[in-house]
């Protein structure tokens, strides 16, 4: 026991596996305890808290199988995580190469200095108006919502990614014949280029859909809103990966190097992009877990709220947990953060 | 200001070991050369001033410049001026001449290694080691061979150590690594900043000597800078003083070839009354910095 008590005051003295579980456990643990004794008592008058305020533990779980059956709980996550997912692939897909870009060419750097600041420090609940006013009510104003959120922090955690790798590895790089070559440049370019038209024009066929074929009109300004999707695609992604590709030193080393650090950025901030994505569906959404939080407050039961909360945070969790294994998987010359 | 030229300072002298390429440029030429940092600003510093050498192209062989001089006084710049490397490149003023042509960029003809390594911590050792040959465009099979070959010249483990990542390897082998990537490329010049400084002296000794073999393999000029006046000794055909900062080459001693491991020659009495001779310039230079 005193042994025990004295790992406890050790510092850096790392747990093994079972033993920080159990810490983790004793966390949770104690958490409940505390909840019950707050919420025990037959009557309100009985209970520290009335439950109103905070329901009890019992009658919170017994609410489980109303969640999960009639309010469709997995489908409402499901909801959210796929708009969170099409806006932060959207951010990712601009703010990863522009980063590695402004970070490799300084001058382009300092040129998107002044929107990187701005966009870094938009507050998160002016997006909501002003993305409901550009995009309306639908799809497209949640994804362009988390797109918005999220572009400037990917642009500039990557930027920084690439910014950290020393410089003794370029001029090692430059030593050993690194170099440009435009040839290689145009053809990786020009994938990267198909596959964003390929999925900017199905992200539109699926967001917009397309009027029938007796509305003509709309119908001809749908179609050309698809081939420009298509093109604006295209030219996005060749520009973007372009001078990435061509230039064996951002290709061959500042990239790779600075890759595990990217992505290791992109899972912090995918994380708070998951938690954002409830702002938004708070207003006109019918599923997503924001919708459920916002319903279960106005209707009840409110022992929904509490329950979504645990879920979100179980599943955000899991997220995580399913990303630090990727890049174990991907980058194993480099140790992903125990936390 | 001419650099005092000092031949048969040391017993164990002799003149150039081979005859250059006759009508030749020579391989490396410094005229006048400094270097200033912060030009213009309160932080102006003069790295070099006015350092002139010549290395000549030898027939069939190259030399071994051993660089030595107090911390600071701009043994990196030098080298860093004939790979390439900003911002050392370019110099303020004077020539740095490369086969008669003024340096314009670093290039795989001017092989450098580092103190750090610069292993790409991306890569195993053998896809560190064709780095060069990939951005050639050499294809894979080809390279992999090649590169298998130099792992082994470098004496590291094909089977054991050609697919681990850098961080599995102490720093000796990293060196290795370092040393193979840039030997594959054949270069004419390599040059090498304290390659073997954060490494213990045993095998530090085993590195010399590896070097030292490759060295005739390869045929290469090499400049080589270092704190360890022994290892400057041993290794170099030709050994420049730096004075103080801002350096300037102040001695030049010819020294003999190592034809020994370095363990047994360093033992004995000429070579160890050369380096006393070298340390005690050395340190009447210290003495006078402060
Ligand atoms: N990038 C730089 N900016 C400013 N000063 C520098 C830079 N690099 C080197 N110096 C200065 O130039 C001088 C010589 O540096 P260096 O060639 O690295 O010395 P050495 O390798 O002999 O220790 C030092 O005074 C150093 O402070
Ligand atoms: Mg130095």
């Amino acid at each position: 026991m005193r042994e025990y008590f004295k790992r406890w005051v050790t510092i850096r003295e790392r747990p093994g596996w079972l033993e920080g579980a159990n810490a983790s456990i004793l966390c949770i643990a104690l958490v409940l305890a505390v909840w019950y004794v707050l919420t025990a008592g037959e009557h309100a008058e009985d209970r520290i808290i009335d439950p109103i305020t905070l329901p009890s533990v019992g009658d919170t779980l017994e609410k489980f199988p109303d969640l999960w059956f009639d309010r469709a709980v997995a489908r409402s996550a499901a909801w959210s995580l796929g708009r969170v997912l099409g806006g932060f692939t959207l951010a990712a897909a601009i703010g990863v190469p522009l980063g590695v870009l402004a970070a490799s060419f300084l001058r382009l750097g300092a040129f998107l200095k002044p929107i990187s600041i701005f966009g870094r420090n938009i507050p998160i609940a002016a997006l909501i108006p002003l993305t409901l006013m550009w995009f309306g009510l639908g799809e497209t104003q949640k994804v362009m919502f988390i797109f918005l959120a999220s572009v400037a922090f990917v642009f500039f955690d990557s930027s920084g990614a690439v910014q950290g790798v020393p410089n003794s590895y370029l001029d090692a790089a430059y030593t050993l014949g690194a170099k440009y070559s435009a040839r290689k440049g145009l053809i990786g370019a020009a994938w990267v280029g198909l596959t964003y038209a390929a999925v900017l024009t199905l992200a539109y066929y699926f967001l917009s859909r397309a009027p029938g074929p007796n509305d003509v009109e709309l119908r001809a300004s749908w179609i050309r809103w698809f081939w420009g999707m298509g093109f604006f695609g295209f030219a996005l992604g060749f520009a973007l990966w372009f001078p990435i590709l061509a230039f064996q030193p951002i290709r061959k080393v500042l990239l790779p190097l600075a890759l595990p650090d990217i992505v290791n950025s992109l899972r912090l901030l995918f994380g708070l992009a998951f938690g954002y994505i409830m702002l938004a569906e708070v207003i006109n959404a019918e599923y997503g877990l924001g919708a459920i939080i916002n319903l279960s407050q106005r209707q009840g039961p409110r022992e929904h709220i509490y329950l979504s909360l645990i879920l979100i945070a179980l599943l955000a969790f899991a997220i995580d947990r399913g990303i630090i294994a990727l890049q174990r998987r991907l980058f194993p010359y480099r140790q992903v953060g125990e936390h | 200001m001419a650099a005092a030229v000092e031949t048969n300072a040391c017993s164990i002298t002799d003149a150039p070991k081979a005859p250059a390429k006759p009508g030749a440029p020579p391989i490396v030429e410094f005229k006048a050369v400094t270097k200033k940092f912060g030009v213009g600003t309160s932080r102006e510093v003069t790295a070099i001033k006015d350092v002139t050498f010549t290395v000549e192209d030898l027939e069939n062989v190259g030399e071994f410049v051993a660089i030595l001089g107090p911390s600071g006084c701009g043994k990196s710049t030098i080298l860093r001026l004939i790979a390439g490397h900003a911002p050392q490149f370019p110099a303020t003023s004077g020539e740095v001449l490369y086969h008669g042509q003024p340096v314009i960029a670093p290039g795989p003809d001017r092989g450098m290694v580092f103190q750090d390594y610069a292993c790409f911590d991306n890569r195993t050792v053998i896809d560190n080691v064709a780095f060069g040959l990939e951005c050639r465009g050499v294809p894979k099979r080809e390279r992999t061979e090649a590169a298998l070959e130099w792992v082994r010249k470098v004496r590291l483990d094909p089977a054991r150590d050609a697919y681990k990542y850098p961080h599995q390897l102490s720093g000796g082998m990293r060196q290795r690594v370092a040393i193979a990537r840039t030997l594959i490329l054949k270069p004419q010049v390599i040059l090498m900043d304290e390659p073997f400084g954060a490494l213990d002296p045993a095998t530090r000794h085993n590195m010399q000597d590896l070097l030292v073999e490759l060295w005739r393999e390869v045929q290469a000029t090499v400049f080589f800078v270092t704190h360890d006046v022994a290892e400057s000794v041993y290794l170099g055909d030709r050994v420049y003083i730096l004075s103080n900062a801002p350096g300037t080459i102040l001695h030049q001693f010819h020294v003999l070839a190592p034809d020994r491991p370095a363990r047994q020659m360093m033992r004995e009495k000429p070579f160890q009354d050369t380096v006393f001779r070298i340390r005690d310039i050395l340190d009447a230079l210290e003495e006078g910095k402060d």
